[in-house]
């Protein structure tokens, strides 16, 4: 579904992510975890083309994906859904409008159709009350349950999640969790940076863990967090496992 | 004391008023053309293509730094002499039009400042977010970006167009019956400025207290999304 190869991402003389490749299979769920710093999300970003990487390439079914290329950039975008750290919702416009404006503009969907479908999965993360108000009304969890919500209305075949719970209070990530989780059983295919280690460890397929830029180490998600290979897993496990 | 109550009599009053009338219709003009020519410049400054930029910041370089009562002279005499070597026929300028386009010209430098700055305070985070979800780069701007822009620029705008209000009265240069020249032209009549430029000066606080008044009303009504 998605294969990434030999992904290289500078800032300025930071090597971000250094050599990277790896590959996604549909129905996957992947977990991108490591410590802060260590260029996990800036791997995600690489992959929908919110940084562009010095070298490497991305594929998506086989295809790459370049924005430069008129006729399959659209088209391969669409098959992917990104939900932000800070949620990114349109603060001018409605809970509703949020979910509605990319499907008629983009999909060409007309209005009555889109409402439909934003009704439909704003419903499924429970917040069907809430289509008439503003962003700034709701809570960090709500704006996050929102933001899933509009990626899924473009009827994404993958999820990209960039520390989806990050920005939230404790209390709030487990509604969020839920949703996600909710979305693995459905076979969503996923990959979700995140540093929520049991939501890594449950629902997680496979785990990649990142250091300096560097894969270090990849291993089934049980096995990981059990039987961590490298030392360096090892030493990060020690420290966030409480 | 006297002389301000002779003078007003209803033909003044609505010879003033029809030059207020005239000022704000010229500041309204201004304003809003001055706006689209802002939302161009600001696009022009903050393209990526270079010649696009340099255009931009000529513009607004260029009208920021010479006066406006400059400006409205130069369209209003060169103009005309440069239309008449291109087509060869007397071109006659009409100084409301040339006043307006003036204004616009000069507003639209200052507006495309302020929306630059207001395009540069909406959060990265909204351009990431039409981009993943395929928006084409106009469309992010027109739907999310703009909006947004426009919303916080709200105050800057207002006192733009009071200073258009305000700026109106540089038309009279032209002959134009602005308030101002208005006021003048009374003036003239009656041997007595003072009552006429006083009154005028009243139509021009009722014109720009009113604008403060109804922006803040507008920008009560926006703040629901804040």
């Amino acid at each position: 579904m998605i294969k990434v190869e030999h992904i290289v991402k500078k800032f300025k003389d930071l090597k971000a992510v250094d050599d990277v490749s790896l590959e996604i299979k549909k129905g996957e769920i992947v977990a991108l975890i490591g410590p802060s710093g260590s260029g996990k999300s800036t791997v995600l970003r690489c992959i929908i083309g919110l940084e562009k990487p010095e070298s490497g390439s991305v594929y998506i079914d086989n295809q790459l994906f370049d924005e430069n290329n008129k006729e399959t950039y659209p088209q391969l975008l669409r098959k992917m859904g990104f939900v932000f750290q800070h949620f990114n919702l349109f603060p001018h416009k409605t809970v509703l409008e949020n979910l509605t404006l990319a499907q008629v503009q983009v999909l060409h969907e007309d209005e009555q159709k889109a409402q439909e479908m934003a009704r439909k999965y704003l419903d499924r993360v429970g917040l069907l009350d809430k289509q008439n108000e503003y962003p700034n009304k709701l809570s960090g969890g709500q704006k996050q349950r929102v933001a899933i919500a509009r990626a899924l209305c473009m009827k994404p075949e993958v999820m990209l999640f960039d520390e989806p719970t990050s920005a939230l209070d404790p209390e709030m990530v487990i509604e969020v969790l839920e949703v996600m989780q909710q979305l693995a059983k459905e076979g969503m295919t996923m990959i979700v940076v995140t540093h929520e280690m049991g939501f890594a460890r449950t629902v997680a397929d496979r785990v990649i863990f990142l250091e300096s830029g560097k894969i270090v180490e990849e291993n089934d998600a049980e096995e990981f967090f059990s039987h961590p290979k490298s030392q360096r897993a090892q030493d990060f496990l020690k420290k966030v496992m409480h | 004391m006297s002389a301000l109550v002779n003078f007003m009599t209803t033909d003044n009053l609505l010879f003033l008023l029809q030059g207020a009338g005239k000022s704000l219709l010229l500041a309204a003009c201004a304003l809003f053309f001055g706006l689209i020519f802002g939302i161009l410049g600001a696009a022009a400054k903050i393209s990526k293509h270079r010649i696009l930029r340099i255009i931009g910041n000529i513009y607004v370089e260029l009208i920021r730094g010479t006066p406006m009562l400059l400006q409205i002279l130069f369209l209003y005499i060169a103009f005309p002499v440069m239309m008449r070597s291109f087509t060869g026929q007397r071109f006659i300028p009409d100084p409301y039009i040339c006043g307006a386009v003036a204004m616009s010209i000069n507003s639209g430098a200052y507006s495309t400042e302020l929306i630059r700055s207001g395009i540069n305070g909406v959060d990265k985070g909204q351009w990431e977010a039409c981009k993943v979800l395929g928006l084409s780069y106009g469309q992010t701007m027109k739907l999310v970006i703009l909006p947004q822009a426009f919303k916080r620029i709200i105050p800057p705008i207002v006192s733009e167009f009071i200073t258009l209000i305000k700026d109106s009265s540089l038309i009279s240069v032209l002959g134009a019956t602005e308030l101002l020249y208005s006021a003048q032209i009374l003036g003239a009549n009656t041997f007595n400025l003072i009552p006429p430029l006083l009154m005028s000066a009243v139509l021009y606080l009722i014109m720009t207290l009113a604008t403060s008044y109804l922006a803040r009303r507008v920008e009560r009504r926006f703040a629901i999304s804040d």
